[in-house]
C-alpha cells in the first residue's frame, strides 16, 4: 500500500515537468486560398497517417485525405467559402476531434483579393468617357497598389499570428500541475468523508 | 483510446453505459469497508495520476489503465474507484466528456472486476509464486484488451462512421497489453512479497 502511495506521488511529480497527456486535437489554419493544419496529441506526439474529412457548415464532405508524417493536412476549399469549414481527424480507435476555420476569415482574403481588380476595370471603361482621363488612371493605379499591401499585410500577419494562435491552442489544454495535486487531495479527502461515514454509522 | 469525448455516442449508449456504472457504483460502494477505502482511494489516485502520462504508439498514444490491477484488489469496489478518477479528469483537464461519463467507467473499469472476480481467488492462494505473476499479468493484460473491445463497440453501435478499424486497435492495444501485464504482475508479486494481507481481504 505504502508503495503504491509511492508510485502515485513519484507518478505525480514527475508530471511537474513537461507534462504528458491524452487527448486529440486539431489546429486549422487559413493559409491564403487553402486550410491547413494538423492534428496533435496534448504534451506530445503528432497523430501520423490518420484520416481526415473537411466538411462545410451544411455537413457536406469537400475534401478527404491522410495526414502526413507531421500529422498535418492542407485542402483548397472550393471557391467562394460561404460556410463554416470543419476539419475532423479519426485515428479508427477511438480519438476523434474536429476544429472548425469560421468563413469570415476566408472570406475577408478572398473578397479583398477579388474586388478590386473588379473594380478597377469597371473604372478604367468609364475612364475614357470621362474628360479628366489622368487623374482616374492614377487612382485605379492607387486601389491596385492598395490591394497589394494590402494583400502583403494579410499574409505577414496571418504568418505572425499562426505560431501565437497553436502556442494558445496548446496552453488552453496544458496539464497543470496544481489541477493534478488537487485531483489527488480530493480523492484523499474523499476517503477521509468514506471513513468517517462509516466510523459514524457504527 | 479510452477516454471517449462528448458528442460521438448514440443516446441509447450513453444511458445503457450510465445505468451499468452507476449500478457499478452502487454495488462497489456497498461492499466497500474500513480497509478497503484507503486502498480505494490510493488507487484511484495511481489512475488518476497515471493515466496522464501517454506515450505515443502508433498513430495514436497510450497511457496505463491499471484497471486489471484493481480489479484483482478492490473487486466490485473497482467502480466507484474509477468514477471519481474519471470524474476528475473530465472536469480538470476534458478526457472523455461528461455525458460519456458512465460509458467510459463501464469500458475501464468492467474488464478488470471480472477478470479479477475470475481469476481474484488463485491469485491470492496460488499453488506457486510464478503461476500468481503469470495470472496477474494475464489479468493485466487481458483487461486491457477487454478496454479496447468495449470502446470499438460502444463507437461501433453509435456511429458505423466511427467503427475503429481492427488493425488499428491492435496495434496501439497490443504494446499497451504487454505493459499493463507487466505493471500488474510486479505489483501484485512484491505485494505478495511484502504485505499479502493487502491482497487477501476478498472485497468482492
Amino acid at each position: 500500500m505504502i508503495r503504491a502511495l509511492i508510485l502515485a506521488l513519484a507518478l505525480a511529480t514527475g508530471l511537474a515537468g513537461p507534462a504528458f497527456a491524452h487527448k486529440l486535437k486539431v489546429f486549422a489554419a487559413v493559409e491564403g486560398d487553402a486550410v491547413a493544419g494538423y492534428a496533435f496529441f496534448i504534451g506530445g506526439g503528432r497523430a501520423m497517417g490518420t484520416s481526415w474529412t473537411a466538411k462545410d457548415g451544411a455537413g457536406k464532405v469537400i475534401a478527404t485525405g491522410n495526414t502526413d508524417g507531421e500529422g498535418r493536412f492542407r485542402l483548397v476549399p472550393p471557391e467562394p467559402v460561404t460556410s463554416d469549414i470543419t476539419v475532423t481527424v479519426d485515428t479508427h480507435e477511438g480519438h476523434i476531434a474536429s476544429a472548425t476555420v469560421a468563413a469570415d476569415r476566408f472570406g475577408t482574403a478572398a473578397q479583398d483579393a477579388e474586388t478590386p481588380p473588379t473594380t478597377a476595370p469597371a473604372r478604367s471603361s468609364t475612364s475614357p468617357a470621362a474628360p479628366q482621363a489622368a487623374p482616374a488612371a492614377s487612382a485605379t493605379a492607387d486601389v491596385v497598389a492598395d490591394a497589394k499591401v494590402q494583400a502583403l499585410v494579410e499574409a505577414a500577419v496571418q504568418r505572425q499570428v499562426e505560431p501565437l494562435l497553436e502556442r494558445i491552442e496548446q496552453m488552453d489544454d496544458r496539464l497543470r500541475f496544481t489541477d493534478i495535486l488537487s485531483g489527488i487531495f480530493l480523492i484523499i479527502g474523499l476517503v477521509g468523508i468514506g471513513l468517517w461515514a462509516r466510523a459514524r454509522r457504527n | 483510446m479510452a477516454h471517449i469525448p462528448d458528442g460521438i455516442l448514440s443516446a441509447p449508449v450513453l444511458i445503457g453505459g450510465a445505468i451499468i456504472a452507476a449500478g457499478g457504483v452502487g454495488l462497489g460502494l456497498k461492499r466497500l469497508d474500513d480497509r478497503a477505502i484507503p486502498r480505494a482511494g490510493i488507487l484511484a489516485a495511481a489512475f488518476f495520476a497515471g493515466s496522464l502520462i501517454a506515450v505515443p504508439v502508433g498513430p495514436s498514444s497510450v497511457h496505463l489503465l491499471l484497471s486489471g490491477l484493481m480489479g484483482i484488489l478492490l473487486g466490485f469496489g473497482t467502480f466507484p474507484a474509477m468514477a471519481v478518477a474519471l470524474l476528475l479528469q473530465a472536469l480538470l483537464f476534458g478526457f472523455g466528456g461528461l455525458t460519456t461519463l458512465g460509458v467510459n467507467i463501464v469500458n475501464i473499469a468492467l474488464p478488470g472486476v471480472v477478470l479479477g472476480l475470475l481469476f481474484g481467488p488463485t491469485i491470492r492462494s496460488p499453488p506457486s509464486a510464478s503461476l500468481r505473476t503469470g495470472l496477474a499479468a494475464a489479468v493485466g493484460a487481458l483487461s486491457v484488451l477487454g478496454t479496447g473491445g468495449l470502446v470499438a463497440l460502444s463507437l461501433a453501435l453509435s456511429s458505423p462512421d466511427y467503427a475503429p478499424v481492427a488493425s488499428v486497435l491492435l496495434a496501439t492495444y497490443i504494446p499497451l497489453a504487454i505493459g499493463e501485464a507487466f505493471i500488474t504482475s510486479v505489483v501484485v508479486a512484491f505485494l505478495a512479497r511484502v504485505s499479502p494481507d493487502a491482497l487477501r481481504p476478498v472485497l468482492s
